[in-house]
């Protein structure tokens, strides 16, 4: 065998990266960087690349062509370019937040430098909002213009329409009129009058018909936005929002910033003092003396207050991410110990075997409430329970905000993912080749090496398969629990878009489905990459 | 006389619930001396595997005992190393784990560097050498079973049981692979039971070779004593006479009693009575009275008859 040279080498480290994370579909993009086979690379590149690529871009082209042709009590279904404008609203939206929560927890000359900061910002987008609102008057006067135009000969239409059609029902009228008459000196049948009655009401149908087409084609007019109304419209309602979170920041380094709020509290202590200090009856020394306890309390409580952030759709995903790593642990830290117990002794499994088939059909939503039921219970009264004031002392859980919700968005996710690691675990650890046992026979291996040398080694590429499915499902599970439950995270944010009805809603809800998809395919990932580190037989994991 | 390494004394062995046993071994009696060399030829389906997880203790005799220096066998053990057919190797253990967690269970008072050098000196033994950190996967056949052997020879087994150890390598790798087993066993006597379908491998290896009748109820049949001079060299050895005599000798009466076994199976199949199949479709309107046509009273039992005689015949043969 040939040494390897330092970029054969790296290629081939490359090589296996890619196929151990499961992306094996970059393989021939390596393999032709490094100059190797060009041609079959880039007809693989073709085949395993491109035409991908090009089936995705006609689904979306489709997508394209279908949506705005379908409209629903919500509006038109949006297109793709509707759900990155709202990708980029929802990001705009979670970088405000950011910036609000920066400057209420901002203090001293940094607070003093950001106003000076804004305050010029503000005057610029100001003119800018100014100069957009003017630019979108022009326009909206022009459309105005040019409706007006448009609609003209078909208003002056319709009322000659209406006048003709009325002329000729009072005609109809007076036709009938005469006819009864004429019934009366049986002149006519009634049988005349009742054709000619039938024959009017079918023509004022045709004429009310034709009425409509022109109340119609009106009203399609005034509807109608051009694409220059839409898109100044847009930029002057962004700048003017743009204008608004400016001062709403000024608003946080100023009146509403936590340092001056806890100065402001300190400052009425220390009056308070003073007003202890000079005061002489018991009454008024009291008196003082609470109002600086009060207002020492109050300074110290604002000084760990934090910002109120408003939940954005990234705020949201962290969460969900947060809460679904928790159910999941707890998942694997019953199914495993449990799994292997199973497989080690019949009789557990025996044992277990029934609890197993009964609770694993179960429908999330009903672990759910009775989680919801059961959580809360142990937690009357959250916001003081030691717990929760721990876990919100934490640094990320604190900015995640734990609440009962959480723990039983957790318990749920983890009593549904439980299943798949639980009999996948058990499986393995039952499947031991007999060959390897009797290896620790032979060696004399007691009870716990006989588990961490020989069983558990054996079986951790099924316990992993479990564990990736336990994991997909959790996903899944969490999403829904999330929705019925309002607990915050992607589930919450998606029922809330549903709630809501701005007029992103929809996309909103598309855009989360994106999110949803692709951090369910990392974390699947996630969890190939760990199975085939453990896996000891090659091709163990699949796609 | 000296107690021997390895007994075994009347041992039967069967499976299955009482009335449908199957009984695998049957009376089986054999001494092994110190340091020999034995080997047990067999057919496959004789019961060898079920003969080599006695001596090992993962199988319990039904009957009889498994001695080893006169004490009796009671459960698996490292002080009788045995080597698998299929190498039973930890696949996500290196060569060098797969060693070291035998050595760490059996000599638990060395240190990691004493282990180290132990280790190595096995690995170098069965030329493994710049393989230590790979995974059974990434190894051949040959030098898996190598592996295995260093493995099973590291613990130090008083006695060495290799239950078709190189029955599933090609020929050429087995060839080196016996030189191998001879060569280190010639430098580290030791006792050792060896069970193959190879006569040729039984008579270049063994001091005894002992045959194992085909099963059901197998039993150990005829010892022969292999006193060929050691080292034996395979080449020079395909002109030796002796060496051909007793291979010709051995493998005779192998097909000898697997001819008699063949005559036994064959005698103990019934005959089937002499029936014709009902066709129901030509029956007419009474099926019932039309069901039994051709068969008289008594012509079944007399067949019966006829298969107990066969029976007996074939057994006084």
């Amino acid at each position: 065998m040939s040494e390897q040279t330092t970029v054969e080498k790296f290629k081939y480290g490359l090589l296996k990266a890619i196929d151990v994370s499961g992306f094996k579909v970059f393989d021939p993009v390596v393999r032709l960087f490094f100059g190797e086979e060009p041609q079959k690379q880039v007809k693989d590149i073709t085949r395993f690349m491109l035409m991908p690529i090009v089936f995705v871009f006609c689904c979306l082209v489709v997508w394209n062509f279908v949506a705005p042709r379908h409209k629903t009590k919500s509006g038109e279904v949006p297109t793709p370019a509707q759900v990155w404008t709202a990708l980029n609203v929802n990001d705009t939206l979670h970088d405000r937040e950011n910036e609000k929560e920066s400057d209420f927890a901002l203090s001293d000359e940094a607070r003093e430098a950001r106003i000076e900061e804004i305050k010029a910002l503000v005057v610029e987008r100001e003119k800018d909002s100014k100069r957009l609102k003017e630019e979108l008057a022009i326009v909206e006067a022009d459309v105005k213009e040019e409706k007006a135009a448009a609609l003209e000969p078909l208003k002056k239409e319709y009322s000659d329409l209406k006048a003709a059609h009325k002329e000729a029902r009072s005609n109809r009228k007076a036709e009938a009129e005469k006819l009864a008459e004429a019934v009366a000196e049986k002149a006519k049948t009634s049988e005349d009058l009742l054709v000619f009655l039938r024959e009017s009401n079918e023509l004022k149908d045709g004429e009310k018909a034709k009425e409509q087409i022109l109340k119609d084609q009106i009203a399609e007019i005034n509807n109608n936005k051009p694409k220059a109304l839409q898109s100044a419209a847009m930029a002057s309602d962004s700048m003017a929002t743009e204008v608004q979170h400016l001062k709403k920041r000024l608003d946080y380094l100023t009146s509403g910033n936590r340092s001056l709020k806890v100065a402001k509290a300190k400052d009425s202590a220390s009056t308070a003092l003073e007003t202890l200090e000079s005061a002489d009856s018991p009454a008024a020394i009291l008196a003082a003396a609470k109002t600086v306890v009060k207002n020492e309390e109050r300074a110290s409580k604002i000084a760990k207050q934090e910002y109120p952030r408003a939940s954005t759709i990234w705020f949201q995903m962290w969460r969900s991410l947060f809460t679904v790593f928790i159910g999941f642990i707890l998942a694997a830290v019953f199914a495993i110990p449990i799994g292997i117990m199973c497989g080690l002794n019949r009789v557990a499994m025996a044992c277990l075997t029934p609890i197993i088939s009964i609770f694993k059909p179960v429908s999330p939503v009903v672990w759910l409430l009775i989680f919801q039921i059961v959580v809360g219970a142990f937690f009357p009264n959250p916001e003081t329970h030691p717990f929760f004031v721990f876990l919100n002392s934490l640094p990320i859980v604190g900015w995640l905000n734990a609440n009962p919700a959480l723990i039983f968005s957790a318990c749920t996710v983890a009593m549904c993912a439980l299943w798949p690691a639980l009999v996948n675990t058990a499986l393995g650890v039952s499947s031991v080749e007999n060959d390897h046992i009797n290896v620790a026979k032979v060696l004399r291996l007691g009870l716990w090496s006989r588990l961490t040398k020989i069983i558990i080694p054996s079986s951790l590429p099924l316990v992993f398969a479990g564990l990736r499915i336990s994991l997909g499902v959790g996903w899944m599970v969490l999403i829904a629990a999330e929705a019925l439950s309002s607990s915050e995270g992607l589930g919450k944010y998606v029922w809330d878009q549903y709630q809501n009805g701005s007029s992103l809603t929809f996309a909103n809800i598309l855009l989360a489905c994106f999110v949803i998809g692709i951090i369910g395919f990392f974390l699947d990932r996630i969890m190939i990459v760990l199975q085939r580190a453990v896996s000891f037989d090659d091709g163990a994991a699949t796609v | 006389m000296t107690t021997p390494a390895m007994e075994i004394d009347a041992v039967d062995v069967g499976f299955g619930p009482p009335g449908q046993r199957t009984e695998v071994l049957a009376d089986i009696n054999l001494k092994v001396e110190k340091n020999e060399f034995v080997a047990i030829i067999g057919f496959s389906g004789s019961g060898k595997s079920t003969l080599m997880n006695l001596l090992a203790g993962i199988q319990p005799p039904s009957a009889g005992q498994v001695r080893m220096n006169g004490e009796p066998v009671m459960e698996p053990g490292p002080e009788r190393g045995i080597l698998f057919q299929n190498y039973s190797l930890l696949p996500w253990l290196s060569v060098f784990g797969n060693i070291d967690l035998a050595v760490k269970q059996v000599f638990p008072d060395k240190s990691a560097a004493e282990r180290k050098d132990y280790i190595q000196g096995y690995i170098d033994m069965v030329s493994l050498t710049g393989s230590e950190w790979k995974k059974p996967a990434e190894l051949s056949g040959g030098m898996r079973q190598r592996l295995s052997l260093a493995r099973t020879l590291s613990m130090q087994p008083e006695v060495l049981l290799l239950d078709e150890p190189l029955s599933a390598l090609d020929a050429l790798t087995r060839s080196v692979l016996q030189d191998e087993i001879i060569r280190i066993w010639e430098e580290d006597r030791r006792t050792v039971i060896m069970i193959t379908n190879d006569v040729d491998e039984a008579v270049l290896m063994a001091d005894r070779i002992v045959a194992l009748t085909p099963g059901p109820k197998a039993t150990l049949g005829k010892s022969f004593p292999v006193t060929l001079e050691r080292p034996r060299d395979r080449t020079t050895l395909n002109f030796n006479q002796e060496f051909i005599d007793l291979r010709n000798e051995v493998t005779k009466y192998m097909i000898g009693i697997n001819e008699e076994a063949k005559k036994l199976r064959v005698s103990a199949e019934l005959p089937l009575p002499d029936l014709m199949p009902v066709d129901f479709n030509s029956l007419e309107q009474k099926p019932r009275v039309a069901m039994t046509p051709d068969l008289k009273p008594g012509e079944g039992i007399r067949n019966q008859d006829a298969e107990d005689h066969e029976l007996v015949g074939a057994a006084n043969e």
